[in-house]
């Protein structure tokens, strides 16, 4: 069979594991954005609590993907919720260490004239702080998004969803029929589907930033946050000037 | 004009953990409603903390702060803060906010509906200079430095507040658009009457500006709190002095305008007159002169006795020196440069239809430098007399 038969038979298939796959990516970052940013928003202006938190985060980066699948089926069992777990926590770093870093870019004469004119420090969050830090926010989540695109199809081997599975029966079967076509349309699934995503997210951040948000306030190049996983599939660009 | 109490500082003190001395000590203070009080001191004496004090951005660590009557540690801080107007040197614009946005935050704070903080913005807008359907919709960025302080003075006056803080508010200004942003907040003053304390560490601004004038030295303590014209004429002590700097005499015929000083009635020669009544009128004033005045008595030009001789008791047009003339609106140190440009050291005053109203001499001068700058009028230092004086020639700035 060649693969364009392959992908024409499995059709359903592959779809379904496609969408599986994103959905699973898309939660685990949507997590991720929710902890890394309360995380960031606790610890920001403490430089001891900030360096705990990214340490940390950055700890379970470390760790290699098998084995915290692995570790985690102990306590969780085989199946989504292992998986959704693993890949919260590797998406953590980059949203983390990205919102600490815009929440402190800002400039302090903005808080303080948010303060001065009576704001609530939830207020002067919503409005001022977070909705400045957005670009960079944003930026860390689109690299949470890449990385763990490609360490979600690993998630197949605690028995999790998406297009890892092809990927894994193809692995396990190697020299079978169909193995090399699986091998292949899950790794060329996944990638498809990371750039997909980024350009979604890209779009996003245009969206987001609607005229209103000048560039003046992004990070600029020389302090912008440089996260280069090492276990992401495609590198994002983390130029972030789309 | 009210004498109102509007903030009492009483015996406040502010320490910073960790540290021995206060930063502020001890400071009370009375400050009427619409004074332009200025703190001034050099940097790190504590201007500022004592300032954010009063609108709680700092808390004290002991003494009481009341604005009018009410102790300002009985409010919420945020509630507190939205009732007084403040501005900062770096402005503070949110930079993803337009300009109206901006103007309007603190009335939506309040709960205004959306229409009456529109019109609100635009209201401001165009009393701070900037044409609302212009400037409305732009962000910050698209602004001078000059024009984003506009936008930050109409945001801390948004919800009318009675106090005002301001801290070195034209300080990151240039030395000219600085001067322009005074005078309009001078004339802006003179209507909206608000009670403001205003931080600087620039003197001659601390004379523009204040009605009365602190001088601070170490850990905020008062060294002289006094109106410009009192703390110019008789400094407290030396560092106060030192801090005035030069031209304490000259700054004083800046803050003081013709119309505050006695004039003086010189001989007036009709032009009707016959010469010989002119030459008459000379000799009784012994040599000094007389002014020659056209039928509507303006003033035409200086004659003595020897510009009569010499054109045998005639006096023609031509005779006699060009007459320097100031209206009495006009500074002191005007007064001082048409002086010396006459002859005989007098200035005339005009009216505003340039009619003959009266001289002011060297003499008069030197008697208000060297005397009570008191006026006449009871109770120096009254707030509404100061800002009278606001740069009179320069209040009619060239809008934009
Ligand atoms: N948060 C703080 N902790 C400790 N010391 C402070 C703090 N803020 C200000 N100070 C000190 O208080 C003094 C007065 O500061 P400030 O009021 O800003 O002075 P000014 O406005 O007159 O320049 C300075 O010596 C400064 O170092
Ligand atoms: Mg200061």
């Amino acid at each position: 069979m060649t693969f364009l038969e392959y992908l024409q038979s499995r059709r359903e298939l592959l779809l379904a594991q496609t969408l599986e796959h994103a959905t699973i990516v898309l939660m685990s970052v949507a997590l991720a954005t929710v902890i890394g940013v309360l995380i960031a928003l606790w610890t920001y202006r403490n430089p001891r609590a900030r360096a705990v938190a990214t340490g940390m985060a950055a700890a379970m980066l470390t760790i290699p993907s098998f084995a915290l699948l692995g570790l985690l089926i102990a306590p969780l069992g085989l199946g989504y919720t292992p998986t959704l777990v693993a890949l919260t926590m590797y998406a953590l770093l980059p949203i983390l260490r990205n919102t600490i870093v815009g929440l402190s870019e800002i400039d302090p004469a903005l808080t303080e004239a948010a303060r001065g004119i009576g704001m609530s420090r939830l207020r002067s969050l919503a409005t001022v702080e977070i909705p400045l830090s957005w670009p960079v926010i944003l930026t860390g989540i689109r690299v949470s998004t890449q990385m763990t695109m490609g360490i979600a199809a690993i998630g197949a081997y605690v028995g999790g969803p998406g297009l890892g599975n092809q990927i894994f029966s193809g692995l396990a079967n190697l020299g079978g029929v169909n193995s090399l076509n699986q091998a292949l349309v899950g790794t060329l699934g996944v990638i498809v589907l990371a750039l997909t995503v980024d350009f979604a997210l890209a779009l996003l951040g245009k969206l987001t930033q609607a005229g209103q948000r000048p560039k003046l306030f992004r990070p600029r190049p020389a302090r912008r946050p440089t996260l280069t996983p090492s276990t992401a599939v495609p590198s994002p660009s983390l130029g972030g000037r789309e | 004009m009210s004498h109102d109490v509007m903030i009492d500082l009483q015996q406040v003190n502010k320490f910073y953990r960790g540290q021995k001395a206060p930063v502020v000590e001890n400071m009370s203070m009375t400050i009427q409603q619409g004074e332009i009080i200025v703190l001034v001191g050099p940097s790190g004496c504590g201007k500022t903390t004592t300032m954010k004090m009063i609108n709680r951005l700092i808390e004290p660590s002991s003494g009481r702060i009341l604005i009018d009557g009410t102790d300002v540690t009985a409010l919420d801080g945020n509630d507190l803060r939205r009732q007084i107007g403040y501005v900062i040197q770096q402005v503070g614009l949110f930079p993803h906010m337009s300009v109206a946005t901006n103007v309007g935050l603190v009335p939506k704070m309040l709960g205004w509906d959306r229409k009456r903080i529109e019109a609100r913005a635009d209201e401001l807008l165009h009393l701070v200079g900037l044409e609302p359907a212009i400037y409305r919709n732009r962000l910050p960025r698209q602004l001078s430095g000059g024009q984003q302080q506009r936008v930050g003075v109409a945001r801390a006056l948004a919800a009318d507040p009675p106090v005002m803080l301001m801290d070195e508010p034209f300080g990151a200004t240039d030395p000219m658009t600085r001067d322009r942003l005074q005078n309009e907040f001078l004339r802006l003053q003179e209507q909206l009457r608000k009670t403001i304390v205003f931080v600087t560490h620039d003197f001659d601004e601390a004379i523009k500006m204040g009605t009365r004038i602190a001088v601070l030295g170490e850990r905020s303590k008062i060294r002289q709190f006094d109106t410009p014209e009192n703390l110019l004429a008789s400094p407290a002590d030396s560092t106060v002095a030192q801090f005035i700097g030069r031209g304490a005499r000259l700054k004083q015929l800046d803050l003081r305008r013709v119309d505050a000083i006695a004039w003086e009635d010189i001989p007036l020669i009709q032009p009707d007159k016959a010469a010989n009544g002119a030459k008459r009128q000379l000799e009784q004033t012994e040599g000094s002169s007389a002014l020659t005045v056209d039928a509507d008595n303006r003033p035409l030009r200086w004659v003595n006795a020897d510009d009569l001789t010499a054109d045998a008791g005639a006096l023609d047009g031509a005779a006699g020196q060009t007459v320097t003339t100031v209206e009495p609106q006009a500074t002191l140190r005007d007064a001082l440069d048409a002086m010396l440009a006459s002859r005989d050291g007098a200035a005339v005053v005009v009216d505003e239809h340039g009619r003959y109203a009266g001289t002011v001499t060297l003499d008069g001068l030197m008697q208000v430098i060297h005397h009570t700058p008191e006026r006449g009028a009871p109770g120096s230092g009254v707030p509404d007399q100061r800002s009278g004086v606001a740069p009179a020639a320069e209040l009619t700035p060239e809008q934009r």
